[in-house]
């Protein structure tokens, strides 16, 4: 017997814990602050300028110059009457989520202004910047799709980073041989693919202890790839490690909207393909017959057991379709960006990925906007670098900023988020 | 549940072991023929830091190094050890000791304590240890000024710009292998400021703080990912020549130069990049090189001959010690008023009357 009702009927809301709103309001109360100090440390200019336009646009836009200290403070005040709204009217969900965003916005580009204050030559390149965190953010964005379906149907992947460096390898190892970057990317899936079958395996039928078992994994594809690399790649690299770079392909009129024209329009398929996956999720995780049946098996296992559905395989399924979408990343690791493999060039991206899963509350439009911000940080540590910040921020500290910025995020904004109910929790049937 | 404890623990055994394989091969380049000869064969052994033997930096080089030695010396004998964290340059050491090593080299200033300590330890083994001073009577210390061929580097930089900036970038801003680069490259550009009345900016190191793909060394020389997103957003922010300093990362680079298709100029580190990339050559102008394998060529035949090299070797410009590359492509568009004047900085920079960058200042 299979479970018969229509989506509509039973769209259950995700379970969150009931957070206290005072929590989130000291964490939105100390963005004005922030704000604030931001503004009133503003630097010998005084001004901050913000350079919009790109060569081809339609329209150019002028420089855009503000007051630093004002700017900051309105921003400040803004803030903290969102504050205030937050404790007078306690708002949930959506809008409790748009204020939160609001206040993490707020502060980036206080932080920004303040940056630019110091010199008054310097200029702020926005397109430049948000062009960076989208080539950065792409692969972050694949792997936590990837681990929002595997936790959603229960199983915790900590195994995303070994997944995409897996499929990084055999992605530029078959482009290479087939002088084929589809038949790379392909490869790069059938990659990930497999890594998550070894997942699934191990977690479902053995289940052995998720936690550990991925990160067995991880280093089982660290071992495999490096070995194979220094015996095969390292070997004969114009024959097997130059695969070629996916090109990007630029849709016409639309590329030369000014602002979202460079950042949106000139990007190569595969960044194009990573919208397609965010959105396609997102809808079916919550439309489709598909979606509800994995988060009643992510939630309640046994539940699901009784109304038919095959726990077991449903879970197996999805571990599967989670190691492709991480071999997608994977791919665009390798062949994507750079054009050849190299050892441990994932570089702990599906951990940050991982992280971005949870700041998104296990939701796949949360985990696309967590691993943007996370792209973005460390986009703006190499922008910063180019303009004399205020203060002289040392290059070992503005380098950790996409790690600090996770931390503080993981720890202050979201506070305590509740994840799928039976996440990492083996279901053995009666 | 017991079967699949023993399933899981033999795929951890098998991962570890593979990842063991994976990166501390003991790899014998000498030639094989003749190992039966006992006592013919010298072991030499090398150290490597945490980046490995393609690093593309200064392991890889080292390593280049010992092959070359064995490849003229069928009698050498040489193997490497990978480190994969601070804690395994002694135990890597004092194995090497253990194994019969006549020579040990170790990679990198970070290793220069655990070297001491062994060294002191057993004082009739040579030993060698690249980008430190010598700190034992046994140990030869080899540092490079790559300050003065980074000011050369810098000059050229400054000459060929289109734009008026140019700009660098570390994979971690280490003292001695990847800063005093960048502070050679940013006084060589403030030098041609100086002599020329222009102003050349530099993008992504000021002397104190800079750009760096990541600050853990284990990473920041490996990740091409962010080494070409860095090129992108300096590209974009005005810089048309840029110099990275970052091993394997820096290979986004020129995967990026490739793209804007003849726009962007880089200079490769450590090596010869145009005979490790030779596709790749139309966009590499020249080299700023360090000469690690030379040293250990000279090092490993003082140890054959039995006089082994102690003291301390400061590679300059004056002794070939650290220089840059000829131009390849870049041969003709290059102006020969900008060759004669790095030429002439070189003999500036050897008799004192230009002195670049005071290693670690930063």
């Amino acid at each position: 017997m299979t479970l018969e009702l229509t989506p509509e009927e039973t769209r259950v809301p995700v379970v969150e814990a009931p957070r206290p709103v005072r929590n989130l309001a000291i964490g939105t109360g100390s963005c004005a602050v922030l704000c604030l100090l931001l503004g009133l440390g503003a630097g010998d200019s005084g001004r901050s300028s913000l350079r919009l336009n790109s060569p081809g646009d339609y329209v150019s836009i002028p420089l855009i110059t503000v007051p630093t200290t004002l700017t900051a403070i309105v921003l400040a005040v803004l803030v903290a009457a969102v504050t205030a709204y937050l404790v007078a009217r306690r708002p949930a969900g959506r809008v409790r989520a748009l204020c939160t965003w609001f206040a993490v916005v707020a502060v980036i580009l206080a932080f920004l202004l303040w940056a630019a204050s110091g010199d008054p030559n310097a200029q702020l390149d926005a397109v430049g910047l948000l062009q960076a965190t989208i080539f950065l953010a792409v692969p972050i964005v694949l792997g936590a799709m990837a681990g929002t379906v595997s936790e959603r149907s229960g199983i915790v992947n900590v195994a995303i980073e070994g997944q995409m460096l897996g499929a990084a390898f055999l992605a530029a190892l078959v482009g290479t041989v087939a002088h084929s970057l589809v038949a790379g990317t392909i490869a790069g899936v059938v990659a990930g693919v497999l890594v998550g079958a070894l997942l699934g395996t191990f977690a479902i039928r053995y289940q052995v202890n998720q936690v550990v078992l991925g990160v067995v994994i991880n280093l089982l594809v660290l071992g495999l790839t490096t070995y194979l690399y220094s015996r095969l790649l390292q070997q004969d690299s114009a024959g097997l490690n130059q695969p070629g770079t996916v090109q990007p392909l630029t849709i016409p009129v639309l590329s030369r909207i000014p602002i979202i024209g460079p950042v949106l329009f000139e990007a190569n398929l595969l960044v194009y393909l990573a919208v397609v996956v965010v959105v396609v999720l997102n809808l079916m995780l919550f439309r489709s017959r598909w979606g509800l049946r994995t988060r009643a098996v992510g939630e309640h296992p046994r539940a699901a057991d009784t109304l038919g559905i095959n726990v077991t395989r449903l879970r197996f399924r999805n571990s599967l379709l989670a190691g492709g979408i991480a071999g997608l990343a994977g791919a665009y690791v390798s062949i994507g960006s750079v054009g050849g493999f190299g050892i441990n060039m994932t570089a702990g991206r599906g951990f940050i990925a991982l992280a971005a899963v949870i700041f998104g509350r296990w939701t796949p439009l949360g985990a696309m906007g967590a691993a943007i911000l996370f792209a973005f940080t460390s986009a703006l540590n190499t922008a910063l670098s180019f303009i004399g910040t205020p203060l002289s921020i040392p290059s070992q500290i503005l380098g950790s900023l996409p790690y600090l910025v996770t931390l503080l995020v993981v720890a202050g904004v979201v506070g305590r988020s509740q994840s799928p109910a039976a996440d990492g929790v083996p279901y053995s049937g009666r | 549940m017991r079967s699949s404890l023993k399933i899981v623990a033999g795929v951890a055994v098998a991962g570890l072991a593979l990842a063991g394989c994976g990166s501390k091969p003991t790899d014998t380049a000498g030639s094989g023929a003749s190992a039966t000869a006992a006592g013919a064969k010298v072991k030499a052994c090398i150290v490597l830091d945490t980046g490995g033997v393609d690093d593309k930096s200064f392991n890889q080089s080292a390593w280049q190094g010992m092959q070359d030695a064995a490849k003229k010396d069928p009698a050498l004998e040489v193997s490497y050890i990978q480190s994969q964290g601070n804690s395994d340059y002694e135990p890597n050491l004092t194995n090497s000791v253990k194994n019969g090593c006549k020579a040990i080299v170790s990679v990198g200033f970070n290793l220069a304590d655990a070297t001491k300590k062994v060294a002191m330890a057993n004082p009739t083994v040579p030993f060698a240890i690249v980008d430190s001073g010598s700190n034992a009577p046994n140990v030869y210390g080899m540092k490079f000024e790559t300050a003065q061929s980074g000011f050369q580097a810098g000059y050229l930089a400054a000459g060929l710009t289109k734009t008026g900036k140019v700009g660098t970038f570390g994979g971690t801003l280490l003292p001695q292998a990847v800063t005093d680069y960048m502070d050679g490259y940013l006084d060589g550009v403030n030098y041609y400021n100086q002599q020329k009345g222009k102003t050349v900016q530099v993008l992504g190191w000021n002397g104190k703080t800079g750009t760096a793909v990541s600050p853990d060394p284990s990473k920041g020389f490996n990740d091409k990912g962010t080494g070409r997103s860095i090129t992108q957003q300096m590209f974009r922010a005005g810089a048309d020549v840029i110099f990275p300093v970052a091993g394997a990362s820096g290979e986004g680079a020129l995967t990026e130069a490739e793209a804007q298709g003849g726009k962007l100029t880089i200079f490769w580190v450590d090596f010869p990049g145009c005979t490790f990339y030779p596709q790749d050559c139309p966009n590499i102008a020249t080299s700023v090189l360090k000469g690690i394998p030379d040293r250990i060529g000279a090092f490993l035949e003082g140890v054959k001959s039995g006089k082994p090299l102690t003291g301390t070797f400061d590679g300059t410009l004056a002794n070939g010690g650290t220089g840059i590359d000829g131009f390849n492509q870049f041969d003709a568009k290059i102006p020969a008023d900008l060759k004669s004047e790095i030429a002439t900085i070189k003999t500036k920079i050897i008799s004192g009357e230009i002195k670049p960058a005071t290693p670690g200042r930063g």
